[in-house]
């Protein structure tokens, strides 16, 4: 039995890595460029996208700050937002429920219609290009944000077990002690939902907004600035970053997760 | 009195006065965006002067009015944007239905579905665009990739969530693998499938409106860009915001009506109350 779960342990990680590297070989060798069509100018060779992240560091580095700052300063208030209308929408149910709807419609609405929309409105929260950018590109993220969050933390803080709401009656407990002790910690397990869901989604209307922003900086807005001029590899280069964005931030959200949830299990 | 509170009761109006008192709010902006501004409609114009847009026959740019122009360019960048759903939808579907018959396949997959979801593939909009060299295609493709990982994740939950109980009943019955999979794991898996079309549609047409503004030939993304560069009236732009809000709460309702229509049985379940009672256990 042991041997076995050992072999599939094994297996798990032998198949996705090699299946990882025979596309790695196929790029690298320029098969790749072959099946799909194109040429070492539009699709760089791993390598040379390898060498331009080096060359460039501290100009990437500049730009992955500036999205970074936006990225996590609108999942932070958007995410805290989310949870008070959440909170609000348990306080008054009925009305609440309706105003959840509507901001899950707001979740539905295209970012690149309110990423425009929201630098307009920013344009005299300060005279300096930079910071009106910034404030705008943030309030986008927010807004994306706050609707996966608010959603989630209603369904965790209304789903509760009956026989625990009956419990509390039974105490009779005041709608503050219920909250804090039954409502509260059940919708934990729901906020790593949402936040499931929004820290992709941050690093995603981070970069779109920065489409539309007037202060030129970021990662996504040096993809496509290099696309136009096209310098495909150094756009390649910003693309390899985001991806490393995302991905660091989701496992650094799975580490919290690890963390928080193995303690409410025990 | 007591009437008011009755229609305040029902489901409908509560989120009709939520309607009604973000327009409120809009409004008042407005007015106040008015008194402040030299050029109020490029920040917050009134509903009224949207809709009357909407309606006026005056040419905005080559002979069409406003409407005529979002109409015809909704209609190319929408049909991109399905062709994409529908190319997603299904390729995810297959991956899933793979991914559940192999488990070899599910463990090369499976970490890669993991980490698709993490690249920000609306980021690569360009990219593709550079690979593929045509905006049609380019934008049937991010619309597929975004389709296709919360379809593929969610019907690979959904074949996994079966009971055991059906399992070993499929089992003791003796059925061919073909059977398995048609009377019992589709089914069970349909509600994931669906939820997975959910989260995709009003995905698939931010992504379709993305990848229009990088370049022209038309499409809603490529008319916003233009209005915004003051190319026509800013209130080609304004309609385009709220039809493609609109469009993309639609298709997020137009799955569940579709949900619907493919399972009558759930409805009920959902009409009877105990879905809450089986989310509990």
């Amino acid at each position: 039995m042991k041997t076995k779960n050992k072999k599939a342990a094994l297996t798990s990680f032998v198949y996705p890595l090699s299946f990882g590297g025979l596309i790695f070989a196929l790029w690298q060798t320029g098969v790749l460029h072959k099946l799909l069509g194109t040429d070492e100018f539009t699709l760089p060779l791993p390598s040379r996208i390898g060498n331009i992240i080096l060359d460039n560091l501290p100009k990437i580095a500049g730009n992955i700050q500036s999205t970074l700052i936006v990225a996590v300063l609108g999942l932070l208030a958007g995410s805290l937002l989310g949870y008070a209308v959440a909170i609000l929408a348990t306080i008054f149910p009925r009305w609440g429920g309706g105003g959840l709807n509507v901001v899950s419609a707001f979740n539905a609405v295209p970012i690149v219609a309110l990423a425009p929309v929201i630098t307009n409105w920013t344009k005299d929260v300060s005279k300096d290009a930079s910071v009106r950018s910034m404030v705008a590109k943030i309030l986008v993220v927010m807004v994306i944000c706050t609707a996966a969050m608010s959603i989630n933390a209603y369904r965790g803080l209304t789903e509760v077990k009956p026989f625990s709401e009956d419990l509390m009656k039974t105490y009779a407990a005041d709608k503050l002690t219920t909250f804090v002790k039954l409502r509260l910690p059940n919708s934990i397990p729901y906020i790593f939902i949402a936040l499931r869901v929004s820290v992709p989604a941050c690093v995603i209307s981070a970069l779109v907004s920065e489409y539309f922003a007037e202060y030129i900086t970021g990662v996504g807005r040096q993809i496509r600035e290099n696309i136009v001029l096209a310098q495909y590899s150094t756009a390649w280069a910003y693309i390899t970053v985001a991806c490393l964005i995302g991905i660091l931030m989701y496992m650094i959200l799975m580490v919290f997760e690890g963390i928080l949830l193995k303690h409410r299990r025990k | 009195m007591k009437i008011l509170k009755r229609i305040g009761d029902t489901k409908g109006a509560v989120t009709l006065v939520w309607a009604l008192g973000i327009m409120i709010v809009w409004e008042i902006g407005a007015f106040y965006v008015q008194g402040t501004k030299r050029t109020p409609e490029n920040v917050l114009p009134h509903i009224y002067q949207i809709l009357g847009s909407v309606f006026s026959n005056k040419p905005v740019s080559s002979g069409q009015t406003a409407l005529q122009i979002v109409i015809t360019n909704a209609g190319a960048t929408l049909l991109r944007a399905a062709a994409g759903f529908f190319i997603g939808m299904i390729s995810g579907f297959i991956l899933a239905l793979l991914m559940n018959l192999s488990g070899v396949i599910e463990k090369i997959a499976f970490p890669y579905l993991m980490i698709i979801q993490m690249i920000p593939i609306l980021g690569m909009a360009p990219i593709v665009l550079a690979i593929t060299r045509d905006i049609g295609i380019s934008r049937i493709v991010i619309a597929a990739i975004l389709t296709f990982y919360p379809v593929a994740a969610n019907t690979l939950a959904g074949f996994k969530s079966i009971e055991r109980e059906k399992h070993d009943l499929m089992y003791i019955c003796a059925a061919s693998k073909w059977q398995v999979y048609t009377k019992t794991l589709i089914p069970s898996a349909i509600p994931y499938f669906f939820t997975g079309l959910k989260i995709s549609a009003p995905m698939a047409i931010t992504a379709s409106i993305l990848v229009d503004t990088l370049q022209g030939d038309g499409g809603l993304g490529c008319m916003l860009s233009q209005s915004l560069k003051h190319a026509m009236s800013i209130m080609v732009f304004w309609q385009i915001v709220l039809l493609s809000a609109i469009i993309g709460i639609l298709s997020f309702y137009l799955m569940g009506v579709i949900e619907k229509l493919f399972m009558p049985h759930k409805r009920k379940r959902v009409m009877g109350g105990r879905r809450n009672y089986e989310d509990k256990e």
